[in-house]
């Protein structure tokens, strides 16, 4: 039994006060295991995007604890958090996260700049070639295809090495092939580099290609069957 | 500063533009600077000359060297290095009218340490000789010539130049004081109750507390007291101060404008990982690399214009004002890019997911 790499613990987030408090999520439990990919599904308005903001440490739970590789994120600080995403975490944003004025090679070469050192070249075309972008490495976001760019945002999200990715709806602007075509990559790279990723979606036709599948539905997180042995 | 000047490099256009402002502030800054060094020359460069530290005028003068009288014999009241000093401004003409030039022109005693250093011609060494400031010269006087300074049916003989001086914005000439008072038409050109208008002084103080009509004036007060001077220099310098606020407000309202516009990458640079410091830093970046841009265009286009300048133009480079005005530039495109920093701070990662 390893550790899990994530794990929401009792996780309770409450919006406003009194009368008009909203609770977003309810007593959530969820673990993801380095080597996973799995999927929340859930309706819009069922509470997928503040879990995704707690496990990335951009809002503090209102209860509840959240883990990552056994220690505890809730009670850092701002710069803390800030490293912990930069270092650990992967994200795969709905609309593409890339950065417009930087050609497809210059986004890893910034990741280097800031973590101040050399650019790796060789990793960099390696990951390139394994999600088929060689060929665009030059070119700008703005000129690559939805797919592409999807799975650019895939190479980096991988490209720190972080102990999870968070993908938000990472298919929502793409049709059903190009869809299923990110999503056998997400799944792909979850085994192949031994990632934990989680991925968000309302998207029902995807969650075949997951190893756990979670529900969101009003705020109330639950595991269901897994859908492979 | 990776991401700051790739972002410049991809949008040539936009920051180009902001460029040319700074470039065109930076102009204005670099001109003004040059004509209000230009003016001050034209004011004191003979005062300069001088290298003297203290000017006695008479303390009914109003500090104004025009208005003081003085007689020779006051130079007994002061201690150390001296000189009388007589002033005359007029129109110096040749003897036919055929050139007429407003001049200042100065009587000393013909060995005193404000008696120019003779470069052409010889030292004043009898009656009626006049020295000229060497841009006279490229009006056409020559050694030689007989000329007349003012209304007066006097002449003087042209016999030797100096280093190029001016006082009041026009050209200087020198001679002794007798002479300077026979071309004033004063009554009394010998002696020691000839008048003169300032005892000009290096190292020197009142050798008594009993000195009735005289005042002692440091050489700044005095050179502050020119007629308008003091009015010029702060016109001008106010206006290239101004233009400082200018260009603080241009990069500060561009840059903050450009934040509001890219608050929705920045809040996904923020998901990543990637900070407030992070962006102010690419901010800063630009900012710099735009100021650098247009001040030494600026200052390239003003070395440029003041080789094809009207000779009239009062231009002189002053590069040590130059040098403090380009990093006032700097600095106010810095304090700029710096005033966007809450908005960015206040950019909520959380927006850029759901």
């Amino acid at each position: 039994m390893t550790n899990p790499v994530l794990k929401l613990d009792a996780i309770t987030k409450q919006f406003g006060s009194g009368h008009t408090a909203v609770t977003a999520l309810t007593d959530a439990n969820f673990e993801v295991n380095a080597g996973e990919f799995v999927a929340i599904i859930g309706p819009s308005g069922s509470g997928k995007s503040t879990f995704l903001t707690i496990a990335a440490g951009l809002q503090t739970p209102t209860s509840g604890q959240v883990y990552l590789n056994g220690q505890p994120l809730t009670h850092q600080s701002e710069r803390q958090r800030l490293a912990y995403r930069f270092n650990d975490v992967g994200f795969i944003l709905q609309a593409s996260n890339l950065i417009p004025f930087l050609t497809v090679r210059e986004q890893f070469k910034l990741v280097d700049k800031l973590a101040k050192r050399p650019f790796q070249k060789e990793k960099t075309e390696k990951l390139l070639a394994e999600l088929a972008l060689s060929d665009v490495q030059n070119a700008y976001p703005n000129q690559l295809s939805g797919g592409e760019r999807q799975r650019v945002a895939i190479a980096r999200a991988l490209y720190n090495d972080p102990s999870v990715i968070l993908a938000d709806e990472p298919t929502a602007s793409l049709d059903t092939p190009r869809s299923i075509d990110v999503v056998k990559r997400l799944a792909d790279e979850a085994h192949h580099h031994n990632k934990a990723i989680v991925m968000v979606t309302h998207d029902q036709r995807l969650i075949s290609h997951c190893d756990v599948v979670y529900r969101i539905e009003d705020g109330h997180l639950a595991r269901t069957e897994t859908t492979k042995a | 500063m990776y991401l700051g000047l790739k972002e410049m490099w991809h949008e040539k256009l936009r920051y180009g533009l902001l460029s040319g402002v700074l470039l065109l502030i930076a102009l204005v800054v670099f001109m003004l600077s040059g004509l209000a060094n230009g003016l001050s020359v034209g004011n004191r460069q003979a005062v300069d000359q001088w290298r003297a530290k203290t000017v006695y005028l008479n303390k009914n003068a109003n500090q104004s060297l025009a208005a003081s009288q003085l007689k020779i014999s006051d130079q007994t009241t002061v201690s150390g290095t001296h000189a009388p000093l007589a002033n005359l401004s007029g129109t110096l003409r040749t003897t036919t009218n055929k050139l007429k030039t407003s001049a200042s022109a100065f009587g000393t005693s013909r060995d005193s340490f404000i008696m120019p250093k003779v470069i052409k011609g010889h030292r004043i060494n009898g009656k009626d000789q006049l020295l000229i400031s060497a841009g006279l010269l490229d009006k056409g006087y020559h050694l030689g010539q007989k000329v007349r300074i003012g209304t007066t049916t006097h002449s003087v003989k042209i016999v030797g130049t100096y280093q190029t001086s001016t006082y009041s914005i026009a050209p200087t000439v020198y001679t002794d004081t007798s002479t300077l008072n026979r071309l004033k038409g004063s009554p009394i050109t010998s002696g020691k109750d000839q008048p003169i208008n300032a005892i000009v002084a290096k190292n020197s103080q009142f050798k008594s507390s009993d000195h009735d009509n005289l005042e002692r004036l440091s050489i700044t007060t005095f050179v502050s007291s020119l007629p308008g001077y003091s009015a010029e220099q702060l016109t001008l310098n106010t206006m290239i101060y101004f233009l400082f606020v200018m260009a603080l407000a241009v990069i500060g309202i561009f840059m903050f404008v450009l934040t509001l516009q890219k608050s929705a990458l920045f809040g996904v640079l923020k998901v990543q990982g990637i900070g407030t410091r992070h962006i102010i830093g690419a901010l800063l970046s630009q900012s710099i690399a735009m100021a650098l841009i247009g001040i030494g265009l600026g200052l390239a286009i003003t070395i440029g214009l003041a080789q094809i300048m009207p000779a009239g133009l009062p231009f002189v480079i002053d590069w040590n004002a130059f040098g403090i005005y380009s990093v006032a530039l700097l600095a106010a495109a810095v304090i700029g890019a710096l005033l966007s920093w809450r908005t960015v701070a206040n950019i909520d990662p959380a927006v850029a997911i759901g």
